[in-house]
């Protein structure tokens, strides 16, 4: 019987002003009837590319290659018109995108966005299209359907609007559905509920399923064949059980040692990276930290009040007055929010999107002034009236592309705060950062570029080191690995530990990643709406949950399949 | 919704409060009207009987105060130079100006922003380019050269149509109009269209650029994934969120539109309100300055008014009570 | 993508930015006029024939010639003469010295304030922020031209009244799009990162918010100054910006519009062709500025 799918030596290239990028570069594999793959690569791999070049959907710029060949059902792909592919594209093979708050358009009811996927390939009435609509809503079990329908995405959540894109993929019970890291973007729950979902419904319908991923855990927990790909190629590729537990390619291994999951909690990671960058060299740094005397409250935060009040002009103010208008209810981001770190520890503060983590770790850094409570580090506080005092606390941002200034050089970014704040002089300052970028395994050879010539990985290490070259004592860490692969993600923690060990820095961690939090935090704090619903030590919370709150998160994490 | 009209409605007062005062304080600090008024060899008591008739030896926030008052009743004033009522003078050349306006504008809209969503959706064929070459072009020639060229070319050199003047009109609800008649039209043709061709250049850039950044978005990668044909993406996805900011633009440019009026209204003799302003300016008609100031400023505010409407309908995400 | 190699060079953003730029040559040759614009005009007295200001070397006797009239002193007319007898390429070129004049110095001011005003508004941000803005977005919804064209009104005639009307009708755009910018930037983590060290507001607001807003308003700013110039036409045009002593382009094709009728065409077509030809250089440059410049048209 032939499979499915059947891909032979595809080859997607795409023309940049930098050249050619061959971005899938000669991979084949077979997808059987009712299988479901998972494609999984760190960025760049070329596996999101691999999705599109199979119904065609490129850009401008992409072209499949000569001697490409795509078997659908025995027939043909590559070389079709757009005509034929549009016949094809949505019926026989659907797609599921990353980010559903982009996909769907803001200005069309849900209903006309599925009808115009239905009138694709078929003639319906416009009643015909309304009941199908709610069918179609309903399979992916969103309630009230018949309400919903006549909707706008913007009245939906995340996870919603995911569903819908995934009732659209569903309309015409196609044989094969590719989805592109359709769960990514969502909270941990809603992840979960979407993962459930779909296994249900593709097994269901019979319908095959390329799942891309660049994580190995939500893979193995709804694949039946993973396939690795690195640099537009397919490394490895087999049965799921085989390929997590005995990987034959190096990078499927190093991807799995990196993953904290895997090992014990606090020891360092497996990290090709981490090898890659070189030593760290640690020794003859200064932080006022080192020989400390052990304090359990060294930050202290008492409650800690924070709302985002709407500003109401003073025209709506009478209208509010002559009951014209609604005020606008504030958000209230934290709410007497208490918690304490010892000195040398690491607190993990684990939350949600929208759960206010991030903005009480700010309020501890002193960015932001709280509306009401305390921070104190070591008994004095971090912010009067005017402003931040000191810098004793730093922190550590997200996206490492946004936290360093792209017009200033990764010298200039190390230096600025040391200069303002008396570390070093505007002439020693050369030879100080040096110091502080080897220390993060940088090379300060380097260190006159300017952070578009750097990678994630660098990056987050340079913002580390601009942190560390002000001589901290605390750092507040806001998910800062977050938007890093795997194999980078444990170069980090890795980085983070030693200088825990070797400074003697007390850190905040702020993720939504569970697993990461467990592998390096002593104590754990779990955050909701704005609330601490619970706190405890890492192996307490992670083992013996109080909060049903903490053990439904602790039950969402998508775990290998063992 | 009711909230969203009313705050913008007393917005909307007190910007034309505001502008009132600015416009009266500034035309108060042009020249001495009293010598424009009466010729310097009469009497010096009937020169001060003028000014008093005038109230132009109060100071000038008493004017101002009478001004206001006089306003709420709906008097502007008389003209100085012509002697008759402001509103009379503005009411005559209101619909001449009006007129114009529209036609430059629904022109420049309808011929542009096809062009431009063509030229956005498939930007690197040879018309796209040529679209946009003509539309730089277009975007820098001075509306008033322009104006001297087409009366050159059409009035000069080829004599097919005329250079300047309403030419015939006909009454509609007792208002004449120039595009009632086939001679009116033949005055109306090259005037609309030196107004409307910076516009039209200019929307024709902004629905390029946005139906651009619109085919680069995944919602429409996410129409195309589902099999849907380019035709019903252009017309039912890309038009309808490119209609958004084109009703900003649009309600904008009929504004300036009805400020460059006056340009072209000079160039073509044509007896709008660009005309009479420009005619008051020099001969330092005060009440017919400030009469026009705040007449535009009315309509800028109204039309911006009905910016925000528009918007809140095309915009589901306004629509329903959010900021 | 692995940029650890020494072998690459420390690029910086300017670098990248005119590496892309050179890429389009249409932009590139729209730079080369601009730039040889800016050359004539300053170097004017050198390079054209007649010193139109000289009222001792005009011959009545030549005035309204057309194209490759050989005039009394021997000059050889290119573009023809204008009413008086000038020499209409020297007037031209010392027109364009004062259109670009205009076009500069008010285009600089504007600039000047609006990124001071929008950035300050969006650093401080609360009361003092909504109220700049409510007045900058009022003004905004007046065209340039009717701001221009009545300050400029009451101003009456002169370089310096018409440069504070040109910067009355334009400072506004810079001021929204300064704090468009800056408020965005303000979000941005490095911000945030300056502020936990923490650095003072005057280092964020100089080091790191106006060098990154200053992209957006190099493009407005070809855009406005584009504008400013062909306004100064404009309003010379309608007798309300420049006197006769300084005769711009704006005022030369008023001067020719009354020849126009009569045959007479390159009294008015020369200068503006000249100013065209200006303009339409500084909004090819300020298009591929822009272009790049947006992240979504990135590849």
């Amino acid at each position: 019987m032939t499979p499915l799918l059947d891909v032979r030596n595809l080859r997607t290239y795409f023309e940049t002003d930098k050249g050619v990028v061959k971005s899938v570069d000669d991979i084949s594999f077979e997808l059987g009837r009712g299988e479901v793959m998972g494609l999984v690569g760190e960025s760049g791999s070329g596996k999101s590319i691999t999705g599109f070049s199979l119904i065609g959907l490129l850009d401008e710029n992409g072209h499949i290659q000569e001697g490409s060949s795509v078997r659908f059902n025995g027939r043909e792909l590559v070389g079709l018109s757009e005509r034929e592919l549009r016949a094809i594209r949505g019926k026989d093979i659907s797609m599921v995108f990353q980010d559903p708050m982009m996909t769907l358009n803001p200005v069309v009811k849900i209903v006309d966005q599925i009808g115009m996927a239905i009138r694709a390939h078929e003639k319906v009435s416009d009643a015909e299209i309304r009941k199908r609509a709610i069918e179609a809503l309903d399979r992916v079990r969103i309630v009230d359907p018949q309400d919903k329908v006549d909707q706008y995405p913007h009245e939906f959540s995340g996870g919603m609007r995911q569903r819908v894109a995934i009732a659209i993929a569903l309309l015409h019970r196609p044989q094969l559905v590719i989805a592109d890291e359709p769960t990514t973007a969502l909270d941990v729950s809603v992840q979960a509920e979407i993962l459930t979902m779909v296994k249900a419904l593709v097994a269901e319908m019979g319908t095959s399923l390329i799942w891309v991923s660049h994580d190995l855990a939500t893979v193995s927990s709804i694949a039946d064949t993973i396939a690795v790909m690195r640099r537009g190629k397919i490394l490895e590729a087999g049965p799921a059980r085989e390929v997590l537990h005995h990987p034959r390619h190096p990078y499927t291994q190093g991807l799995l040692d990196a993953l904290p999951s895997r090992s014990k909690p606090g020891e360092l990671l497996a990290s090709a990276a981490t090898e890659a960058a070189g030593a760290m060299e640690l020794t003859g740094l200064g932080s006022g930290a080192i020989d400390a005397a052990p304090d359990e409250t060294f930050v202290k935060a008492e409650n800690i009040e924070k709302v985002f009040a709407p500003r109401i002009g003073a025209f709506h103010r009478l209208g509010i007055r002559w009951g014209v208008m609604r005020e606008p209810s504030p958000v209230r981001a934290v709410k007497s929010a208490s918690l304490t770190i010892a000195r040398g520890e690491i607190l993990g503060l684990v939350g949600e999107s929208g759960s206010g983590k991030s903005t009480l770790g700010r309020i501890l850094c002193g960015i932001y002034s709280p509306d009401a409570g305390t921070v104190s580090i070591g008994g004095k506080p971090v912010r009067s009236d005017k402003g931040k005092l000191g810098t004793h606390v730093q922190m550590i941002f997200q996206d490492p592309f946004a936290s360093l200034d792209p017009r200033r050089t990764i010298f200039q970014s190390v230096s600025d705060g040391p200069i303002a704040h008396g570390f070093c002089t505007r002439a020693g300052a050369r030879e100080y950062v040096n110091r502080w970028l080897r220390a993060v395994a940088f090379d300060p050879a380097l260190a006159d570029r300017y952070p578009h010539q750097f990678s994630g990985g660098q990056r987050q290490r340079i913002a580390i080191a601009r942190a560390l070259a002000l001589q901290p004592e605390v750092i507040v860490c806001d998910e800062p690995v977050a938007s890093l692969d795997v194999s980078i993600q444990a170069q980090v923690i890795n980085l983070l530990m030693e200088l825990r060990r070797t400074l003697n820095i007390t850190l905040l961690f702020i993720s939504h990643d569970l697993s990461v939090v467990h592998h390096l935090c002593d104590r754990v704090v779990v955050m909701r709406h704005g609330e601490i619903v619970e706190e405890g030590t890492a192996t307490q919370v992670f083992h013996a949950p109080r909060h049903p709150y903490t053990q439904m998160l602790l039950d969402a994490v998508p775990k290998l399949e063992a | 919704m009711a909230s969203f009209i009313l705050r913008r409605l007393v917005q909307a007062l007190f910007v034309l409060l505001v502008m009132s005062m600015l416009v009266f304080t500034g035309v108060y600090v042009i020249g001495n009207p009293i010598d424009v008024l009466i010729s310097p060899d009469v009497t010096q008591a009937m020169r001060q009987q003028v000014i008093e008739q005038y109230g132009l030896h109060l100071p000038l926030w008493q004017q101002y105060l009478q001004f206001l008052q006089r306003l709420l009743t709906g008097d502007l004033g008389r003209s100085f130079v012509f002697n008759m009522p402001v509103l009379t003078l503005i009411g005559q050349r209101l619909p001449a100006t009006l007129e114009l306006t529209l036609t430059a504008v629904l022109f420049a809209s309808i011929v542009g922003i096809p062009l431009g969503v063509y030229a956005g959706y498939k930007p690197d064929s040879l018309a796209a380019k040529v679209i946009m070459a003509v539309s730089v072009l277009g975007f820098s020639v001075p509306t008033f050269w322009i104006g001297l060229m087409l009366i050159m070319v059409f009035a000069v050199q080829l004599g097919l149509l005329p250079a300047g003047g309403r030419g015939e009109t006909a009454d509609l609800f007792g208002v004449p109009f120039s595009f009632l008649t086939a001679n009116g039209w033949s005055h109306l043709v090259l005037p609309a269209l030196n107004l409307s061709l910076f516009k039209l250049a200019m929307m024709c850039r902004l629905a390029a650029s946005g139906t651009r950044e619109i085919m680069l978005t995944d919602t429409i990668k996410f129409a195309r994934a589902a099999g849907i044909s380019e035709g019903t993406i252009l017309r039912r996805h890309v038009l309808k969120l490119i209609s958004i900011p084109l009703v900003t633009v649009f309600g904008l440019e009929l504004g300036s539109t009805l400020a460059f009026a006056l340009v072209t209204e000079t160039i073509f003799s044509w007896p709008g309100l660009g005309k009479l302003i420009i005619d008051s300016i020099t001969s330092l008609d005060r009440p017919v300055m400030v009469a026009y100031l705040m007449l535009v400023s009315a309509l800028f505010v109204f039309i911006n008014l009905c910016v925000d409407l528009t918007y809140a309908v095309l915009d589901p995400r306004l629509r329903q009570g959010r900021r | 993508m692995a940029m650890d190699t020494r072998a690459v060079k420390a690029v910086s953003p300017l670098t990248e930015f005119w590496r892309t730029f050179r890429r389009n040559k249409i932009a590139v040759a729209a730079l080369c006029v601009v730039l040889a614009i800016i050359i004539v005009a300053v170097f004017a007295p050198f390079i054209v024939p007649q010193d139109p200001f000289d009222l001792k070397s005009l011959v009545l006797r030549d005035s309204r010639r057309p194209p490759g009239h050989v005039g009394a002193t021997g000059i050889v007319h290119l573009l023809g003469t204008d009413s008086q007898g000038r020499d209409l390429l020297s007037a031209i070129v010392y027109g364009l010295r004062i259109s670009l004049q205009m076009g500069l110095v008010a285009g600089g001011i504007a600039f000047t304030i609006g990124a001071v005003v929008g950035s300050f508004a969006a650093y401080v941000g609360g009361r003092v922020e909504s109220i700049i803005m409510r007045i900058v977005d009022v003004q905004l919804s007046f065209p340039a031209i009717l701001l221009a064209f009545v300050v400029a009104a009451i101003l009456g005639q002169g370089k310096s009244q018409l440069i504070l009307a040109l910067v009355f009708a334009q400072y506004a755009y810079f001021v929204r799009t300064a704090h468009g910018a800056a408020a965005a930037e303000r979000q941005k983590d490095y911000v945030q990162a300056a502020l936990s060290v923490p650095m003072s507001g005057w280092f964020v607001i100089t080091r790191h918010i106006l060098p990154n807003s200053l992209p957006p308003l190099i493009v407005v700013a070809t855009v406005q100054i584009a504008s400013a110039i062909s306004l100064e036409a404009t309003l010379s045009f309608l007798g309300v910006g420049l006197p006769p002593t300084e005769p711009s382009l704006g005022m030369l094709i008023a001067n020719g519009f009354q020849y126009l009728m009569s045959g007479r065409y390159w009294i008015a077509i020369y200068p503006g062709v000249a100013l065209i030809v200006l303009i339409m250089a500084i909004n090819l440059v300020g298009d591929q500025i822009r272009d790049q410049l947006n992240p979504r048209l990135r590849k």
